[in-house]
């Protein structure tokens, strides 16, 4: 590896440089080129990717799994130290929500009612993979994450992608048994979305920042911090209604939506598979059941 | 002729000991760790190797290795793919024309050198990503991933030194 000094080699040293060189130069020139495939959106480039990440997502499930160890060790010993607390918070929440089931239920059963005497089509099935977070962006440019599951599991390109608290993104990338996804706070993520009491659609457009813009609104949409937004539905890739975040800040500059999602916590996400029938493609979303590995169990 | 066989192998495998060092530390700056934001901001741990080993050991980070080292984190991180070979063969150039500065001189100079040379490219990733999505894109959390790689560079040198005197004293 080291250099052997030599006159053969005192004499090959310019020659080496040159080659060095001219090595480097295409190289860099290589990069560059990669740089403007990428952008052009070239199918080769992205096909290069999905094999790649494919290839690397099982070698980062086993990295994340000692660490995944080590954290939950620490989140126990943390709840540990404010137990009583916590299931004092608890019992109280619970007989809280056990009055909502309630609510929940009658509410449930009463529009179920009144979809049969009006005869209104139900939304169609959702059915959720759950799958491991094995990467994150890991530098400022991109905020996607990286999952474990992929084609083979049902998983296609535009499906919602779901943590237990709201919305976190979009499927950007598939591959056999890995995708990417594009976090809802990502410069290229658009979302259709409702405020969820008006009912006035805009889109959510990410922009690299914590929190997305609500952007395209009516003029006369009336908007103010807390309001919820939800995903509309329009386009017919994502369910309706799905919680997304609140309003946090109205300004001349624009309204800022804080997602609901905890960006710090996201171990396992939902993708949801959804399908409008007649509407979708069963490639770009399939809604047959038999088709994914993990229906089979 | 079996004793140079292993001699040789050995010498192999602790040469690509910086490479394969680069490669895992590229797949644990994705491995998510669950610290708020840290995602955004985490120190690019393979530009800080690159960086190292293009100056004390050339022969062993070589341009072709800058390349798919950042080939490899592109993969991983999903950003712009070449952005990183970019910037990793722009580190490797700037550490190795400039390594006679570097051996043999206190450590606080190396630091300083990668202090330039990694605001350099953290400016340029910048006007790059900036010019690759065309919007603005906002600054800080480059700024402040740069920050944490300074922070955190002289606990790597400091390990990557143990390894080149242990492991890496012959090659």
């Amino acid at each position: 590896m080291a250099p052997r000094q030599g006159k053969v080699f005192k004499l090959a040293w310019p020659l080496k440089t040159i080659i060095q060189r001219s090595a480097f130069l295409a190289l860099i020139s290589l990069a560059i080129a990669l740089l403007f495939l990428g952008k052009a959106n070239i199918g080769v480039v992205e096909k290069m990717r999905t094999t790649a990440t494919d290839f690397l997502a099982p070698i980062l499930a086993t990295i994340s799994e000692p660490v995944d160890a080590f954290h939950k060790g620490v989140a126990r010993v943390q709840k540990l130290t404010s137990l009583i607390e916590e299931n004092e918070r608890l019992r109280e929440e619970n007989a809280r929500l056990l009055k909502w089931q309630a609510a929940g239920r009658t509410l449930e059963q009463e529009n179920e009612n009144f979809r049969q005497l009006l005869n209104a089509l139900s939304d169609p099935l959702v059915l959720p993979i759950t799958a491991r977070v094995v990467g994150d962006s890991g530098g400022p440019f991109v905020r996607t994450l990286l999952l474990n599951a992929g084609r083979r599991d049902g998983v296609r390109v535009g499906q919602a992608v779901v943590a237990p608290l709201g919305l976190v993104g979009r499927i950007a990338e598939v591959g056999e048994r890995s995708a990417r996804v594009l976090l809802l706070t990502d410069l290229n993520s658009r979302i259709p979305v409702v405020m969820e009491k008006s009912r006035h659609k805009g889109i959510l457009v990410g922009d690299n920042s914590s929190s997305p813009l609500l952007d395209f609104l009516p003029t006369n949409a009336k908007v103010a911090p807390g309001d919820r937004v939800v995903t509309s539905g329009d386009g017919g890739m994502l369910p309706a209604g799905r919680p997304i975040g609140f309003v946090s800040s109205v300004t001349e500059r624009g309204i800022r939506v804080q997602a609901y999602a905890d960006w710090t916590r996201l171990e396992y996400v939902s993708v949801l598979r959804y399908d409008l029938p007649g509407m979708s493609s069963p490639d770009m979303n399939p809604g047959d059941l038999g088709e994914s590995r993990l229906d089979a169990k | 002729m079996s004793q140079t066989l292993a001699y040789q192998f050995n010498r192999l495998l602790r040469g690509s000991v910086p490479f394969a060092i680069t490669v895992l530390l590229a797949l644990m700056s994705v491995v998510p760790i669950g610290i708020s934001g840290y995602a955004i901001v985490t120190p690019s741990f393979a530009a800080i190797s690159v960086f190292y080993w293009s100056i004390h050991r050339p022969y062993l980070m070589g341009a072709p290795l800058c390349f798919v080292l950042g080939l490899l984190s592109d993969f991983l991180t999903g950003a712009p793919l070449g952005l990183s070979s970019f910037l990793y063969l722009l580190i490797h150039a700037i550490a190795v024309s400039q390594r006679r500065i570097f051996i043999g001189k206190a450590f606080v100079l190396t630091w300083f050198g990668y202090f330039l040379i990694a605001f350099i490219i953290a400016i340029l990733s910048w006007i790059i990503a900036c010019l690759y999505s065309l919007a603005i894109l906002p600054l800080t959390p480059i700024l402040v991933q740069y920050a944490l790689s300074l922070l955190v560079f002289p606990l790597f040198a400091w390990g990557f030194g143990m390894l080149q005197n242990n492991l890496l004293r012959l090659t």
